[in-house]
């Protein structure tokens, strides 16, 4: 640079490496909740770049079938990919077998195909929520390279370290004394769901601007959007 | 990783109704070898005054060491016991010397005002620069995970006994999601009258 | 259509596991750990359960495997309920230390293999056989990142059997193996405990233990401890025990033993 002020030509320039950095981290967190005959699943609306905020009714919730659906946050470009190939695979399963694929097998379906990208993975946290073959709510949790983990109650993305302590406190009843862990109603899950994203919006810069919680049952999807803080 | 995440270990703050409580894990570790349980990074500074000091070990010790000596001198000095003001005032000097090569601890400060029995928490970083909120404050390695519990389960005007079980859960489910801290906790609630100390029973991995 | 043929070619790892994506980069620059930056040079977080304590022994009653159920990414624990131990069918087992993903994923390709040389020899295959396939596989992605340190053991014509395979290439039998950043507490416990004519009883205890004193001094491991018997009859789980527990649960029988250990 200083050399391009002083009049000498670029090339003139020592020689330089150039790195090569496809990944960005565009924020976003979410939450899923299982039930015995529901799942919530919420994101939050927010995508950043750095400081700043490309949009902020983004949501990070895709609808894979009418009985599955999968929060992804990380790099958005990465998120897009992962969802357009995914959702052919859906779609050509459908056609094949003339039926939705369960939510079990989209669930290693989706660990073989993080898999594939294994050296030079898609960035992105994944959360896969749905109804299973016998009406039972269940999420499963991924690393980005395909790590699959079935759970009652997940968090991923930007706010995963705020929000997850609280859901093993409040879910689980981890270290609370002589506590069972509640049965989890629709209302308990959604309560839950709205002050973990309002705690994390007060302290994580990528989260924030509002909430889309989508309830899945058997017998089909609720949507609502809640607002949250957009400073 | 960061030379603040050395040793492990974490402490919090939080403001109640006449009384304030700081807690903080026990672990004193070299990166993921635990080698004690029993190390406690917060300290007595006064009848009503606590300081807390997170970060690098070395430095919780000697800066802990050089305030006690700064404290007497004041002490001596003025004849008078020093106002949690001061004491934020006079860590946050004791760090700022050492701008350019500083100590590794990012303290909080907890205590009651010793005429007045007004509540204070303040939490300063590594080269003194304080804030001094309303509600909590939160130092160490799991302070992400801390700052997400605190901020649920606070409430405003909160009684000592509602206080301890607040700043207990926030500790204990905050570091059990935290590799480098745990290993048991000590929480103390201060109030005008009395000062009390708990030790948690707690996972030990 | 671009980027469609993934799916069109099936040149991808849903008709044959083998087939991974790579990237169209020289080599050098494909390293996974170059990619770990974003535009501003932050870093980024990728790889999920690194630290880990597995550990397996053969003694006159068959295999012992124990584990613990941690996974962490960097500082944060990502899950404290993970299956380490991989069951590949009822008699053959596969732990699971380095990168999670890696294991979960090879010891599955792993349990297809073994059971096609089931259906094509109508017999089962050896534990060396089966530690052998897995080794050649991760061998053929020598240098390209894979992490994983894993025991297979299980039982067969010649009775027990235990190896230790990484992404190395390494291929080993022995007797005791531990495997992990928490290996070396385990180790310690093996050593002082150990021996061929261990009891059945005395053999879960020892697993128990080294794996609990490893999750206690191990930052990176804990959770819960798992412990696996393999005898002729195959495989069975024994436990699964909370670190927890426990470690209260030891601390008791530490205070009733005391008054009497005063000399060794």
């Amino acid at each position: 640079m200083s050399l391009a002020v002083m009049g000498g030509a670029d090339y003139m320039r020592d020689p330089r490496k150039h790195h090569f950095h496809p990944y960005a981290d565009n924020g976003g967190t979410s939450v899923a909740i299982a039930g015995d005959d529901f799942v919530m699943i919420a994101s939050d609306t927010r995508l950043t770049r750095g400081f700043n905020i490309l949009s902020r009714d983004q949501g990070k919730v895709l609808g894979l079938t009418p009985k599955t659906m999968m929060a992804s946050s990380g790099c958005w470009a990465d998120v897009l990919t992962l969802k357009k190939v995914l959702n052919a695979r859906l779609t050509m399963y459908s056609h094949e077998h003339h039926d939705v694929m369960s939510t079990t097998a989209v669930a290693q379906l989706l660990s073989t195909m993080l898999y594939w990208r294994r050296f030079f993975p898609y960035y992105v946290s994944n959360i896969l929520a749905g109804i299973d073959e016998e009406g039972k709510g269940v999420v499963y949790h991924y690393d980005p390279v395909g790590h699959m983990e079935k759970l009652a109650f997940s968090a991923t993305g930007a706010s995963v370290a705020q929000i997850q302590p609280l859901l093993d406190n409040q879910i689980g009843a981890l270290n609370m004394k002589d506590a069972t862990p509640p049965t989890i109603t629709k209302e308990l899950a959604r309560q839950l769901i709205h002050d973990a994203f309002v705690s994390a919006a007060e302290r994580d810069i990528n989260t924030g601007d509002g909430i889309l919680i989508h309830t899945i049952t058997k017998d089909g999807r609720t949507d609502e959007k809640v607002k949250l803080r957009r400073d | 990783m960061s030379i603040l995440h050395y040793n492990g270990g974490c402490v919090v703050a939080m403001k109640g109704k006449n009384c304030v409580a700081v807690a903080t894990d026990l672990r004193f570790g070299v990166q993921g070898q635990t080698i004690a349980t029993d190390f406690e990074r917060v300290f007595e500074l006064g009848p009503h005054l606590y300081i807390g000091l997170p970060g690098l070990a070395t430095d919780t010790q000697t800066v802990y060491q050089r305030l006690q000596f700064r404290i007497k001198m004041y002490e001596m000095r003025e004849g008078r016991k020093l106002k949690p003001q001061t004491l934020m005032a006079m860590v946050q000097n004791l760090l700022y010397e050492r701008r350019f090569g500083p100590y590794f601890v990012e303290p909080v400060i907890a205590g009651l005002n010793a005429t007045t029995k007004e509540p204070y928490i303040c939490a300063l970083d590594l080269i003194g620069c304080a804030t001094e909120p309303a509600d909590f404050v939160v130092s160490g390695t799991c302070s992400e995970s801390l700052y997400g519990m605190c901020e649920t389960t606070w409430r405003e005007d909160m009684e000592p006994d509602d206080l301890f079980e607040c700043i207990s859960q926030s500790l204990v489910n905050a570091f059990d999601r935290d590799a480098l801290s745990g290993w048991g906790a000590v929480v103390h609630v201060i109030e005008h009258d009395k000062v009390t100390t708990r030790y948690l029973k707690c996972r030990q991995d | 259509m671009e980027g469609m043929d993934e799916i069109t070619d099936k040149k991808d790892n849903t008709s044959n596991p083998f087939q991974l994506y790579m990237p169209l980069l020289p080599k050098s620059e494909c390293q996974v750990g170059e990619f770990l930056v974003d535009e501003n040079g932050r870093k980024l977080r990728l790889n999920f359960a690194h630290g880990t304590t597995t550990l397996g022994f053969k003694f006159k009653g068959g295999v012992i495997m124990a584990v613990d159920s941690r996974a962490t990414s960097g500082q944060y624990i990502g899950s404290q309920n993970v299956k380490k131990i991989i069951e590949i069918n009822p008699y053959l087992l596969g732990t699971m230390a380095g990168g999670a993903a890696d294991c979960t994923y090879w010891e599955r390709v792993l349990a297809r293999e073994c059971r096609l040389y089931e259906l094509r020899n109508r017999e089962r295959i050896s534990v060396a056989a089966a530690s052998k396939l897995l080794a050649n596989m991760v061998y053929q992605y020598k240098g390209y990142g894979l992490s994983m340190g894993v025991m297979i053991s299980g039982w067969d014509k010649k009775g027990p059997g235990l190896y230790y395979v990484d992404s190395d290439g390494n291929r080993m039998a022995g007797n005791v193996f531990s495997v992990g950043s928490g290996s070396i507490n385990a180790y310690g416990v093996m050593d002082t405990g150990y021996s061929w004519d261990l009891t059945d009883t005395q053999a879960r205890e020892l697993g128990r233990k080294a794996i609990y004193h490893a999750t206690h001094r191990d930052a990176y491991s804990g959770g819960i401890v798992r412990v696996y018997q393999i005898t002729k009859e195959g495989w069975t789980k024994i436990s699964e025990e909370d670190s927890k527990n426990l470690h209260y649960q030891y601390e008791e029988e530490k205070k009733k033993k005391k008054p009497t250990t005063t000399s060794s």
